[in-house]
């Protein structure tokens, strides 16, 4: 405890002392933070947006012509019991004729000179969200099609498939980022703790020569990659703050999409605790090595 | 309480100390003298393990130099006080907080540090310098505070390197009487000096070097 009142009073007379290098290694740092909160905040708005579209995902199971009312009963409740059911509604072939007829309004007289109904009876079969994915909605249909009475299995393919590849394109381009960031802060934080380091080298022999452990030496760095860290996280929370107001109220008149973008106030509570922890992390990096 | 045994220092391969046989018994004071190169302060740095020794054996309390850990020298050197030749204060610290860096590092609670801080400034005359950088001190007030930052930590072993050399010789005497006081209370005392009058008829060993080898001792 003693050690830690010595120590801060230590760093904050460094950060002072030395105010320009640590200004500027704490904006580069704020530059980077920006950067990856942006990441997130994308991250988190594909989430929203691609956590809707599974709700539109509907699977159409066709029937054969020649089912009776008993069978379509047992395979309605086969259905609905399906771990990856979500609702099943039956669409009769009459059903699907008027609502066809309906749909071609104007033009229907192209179906008036059929003398019977060339439509089949079908089942119209919602997905939990979590099965709305390409490889599990394969699945699926495959599953649907080897039961009794099933003609046919259509989907719409490309909705599972965008969910799919906008989520894992943009988490995985994000996660390159995100992480290319952490590198950079690690490294800026690391290489000004070290600088400042050798600045004091003639002071730590000398408290050195008075019985400092490498404990009692390196702490005032940590706090400062700390302080550094902080700083710069909370430049980044102001900054991107600064940048959603722009974006949601100046920029979406072009991109009305961009009001519907939102920012979890937690991101910005959290950048400045991050910054402390990828500061002393970098400091750690730099003054952790060093044989005291 | 200090043991050389056959001590040897080389600096680029040169000895700079040569078989040094040497004892110095625990609560004794002893004093070191000779002419400048002759190897004093190299001796005391192997007592605090700024420099480590090539051949031989060389104890201090409990501690084998030579042997140490990294993580011993911190306690090696917490164990004393140095009076640096060169005085090693730190120009960014007031005199207040030099002083009372020995006593940070030893993990002493600040209002305990305050206390002993002062009595060591009031033991110097120097009291009325506490908020002063050491750059704005005479020579002798700088060598004052760096003999109170030696003291107020009460070490078991003392070392000192040419403690009165900015000194007149006033103030001198007076530090003298401190080291005797730290002496009395049953600090190990080794001076290197090479003033006469610091050790003359102190009835207290003063050893002779020259060349890095130890000529003789005699009371002084």
């Amino acid at each position: 405890m003693e050690h830690l009142s010595y120590s801060t009073r230590t760093a904050i007379q460094s950060l002072v002392k030395e105010k320009w290098i640590n200004l500027l290694s704490s904006l580069t740092v704020a530059a980077s933070l920006l950067v990856s909160v942006m990441a997130v905040i994308t991250i988190y708005n594909v989430e929203i947006f691609t956590r809707n579209l599974p709700e539109k995902f509907t699977m159409v199971v066709y029937l054969n012509d020649k089912i009776s009312q008993d069978d379509v009963g047992k395979l309605m409740a086969q259905l609905k019991a399906k771990d990856y059911a979500a609702g099943a509604k039956f669409i009769s072939s009459d059903a699907a004729l008027a609502e066809l007829k309906r749909t071609l309004k104007g033009i229907s007289n192209i179906i008036e000179g059929l003398d019977e109904n060339p439509l089949s009876s079908a089942i119209e079969l919602k997905l939990k969200k979590e099965r709305v994915n390409a490889s599990s909605v394969k699945i699926i249909s495959g599953d649907i099609r080897k039961l009794p009475g099933v003609e046919d299995v259509y989907y719409e393919a490309r909705i599972a498939e965008t969910v799919s590849l906008l989520k894992t394109s943009v988490e995985n381009l994000s996660l390159i980022v995100l992480c290319m960031i952490i590198f950079v802060v690690l490294f800026v934080i690391s290489s000004t703790v070290k600088i400042l380091f050798y600045r004091r080298k003639a002071e730590i022999e000398i408290i050195k020569l008075l019985g400092a452990t490498g404990g009692f030496i390196r702490l005032p760095f940590l706090i400062e990659g700390g302080a550094i860290g902080f700083l710069g996280g909370l430049f980044a929370a102001f900054g991107a703050a600064a940048f959603y107001f722009i974006l949601t109220t100046k920029f979406s008149a072009f991109m009305p999409i961009l009001r519907t973008m939102v920012m979890p106030a937690e991101i910005i509570i959290l950048m400045p605790l991050v910054g402390v922890a990828i500061g002393v992390a970098g400091a750690l990096i730099s003054v952790g090595r060093l044989r005291l | 309480m200090i043991f050389f045994k056959n001590v040897t220092k080389y600096y680029d391969d040169q000895p700079v100390l040569k078989n040094i046989d040497l004892s110095v018994t625990k609560g004794e004071m002893v004093f070191l003298t000779g002419p400048t190169g002759a190897g004093k302060s190299t001796l005391l740095k192997l007592l605090y393990a700024a420099e480590l020794p090539d051949e031989g054996e060389l104890l201090v309390g409990d501690w084998h130099i030579g042997n140490l850990s990294p993580s011993e020298i911190p306690m090696l050197r917490r164990s004393m006080g140095v009076v640096f030749q060169d005085f090693k204060l730190l120009d960014n610290l007031t005199v207040y907080d030099n002083i009372a860096l020995a006593l940070r590092v030893r993990g002493r609670k600040e209002k305990e540090i305050k206390g002993s801080v002062l009595e060591a400034l009031r033991n110097v005359h120097l009291r009325h310098k506490a908020d002063n950088f050491p750059p704005t001190l005479s020579g002798g007030e700088q060598q004052r505070v760096v003999i109170a930052r030696a003291l107020v930590s009460e070490p078991s072993v003392l070392l000192a390197d040419e403690p009165t050399g900015n000194l007149d010789p006033d103030t001198s005497s007076h530090i003298a009487k401190l080291f005797y006081e730290a002496n009395i209370h049953g600090t190990t005392v080794l001076i290197a000096t090479h003033n006469r009058d610091l050790y003359r008829n102190t009835g207290r060993r003063v050893i002779r070097l020259d060349s890095g080898m130890l000529l003789g001792q005699e009371i002084g």
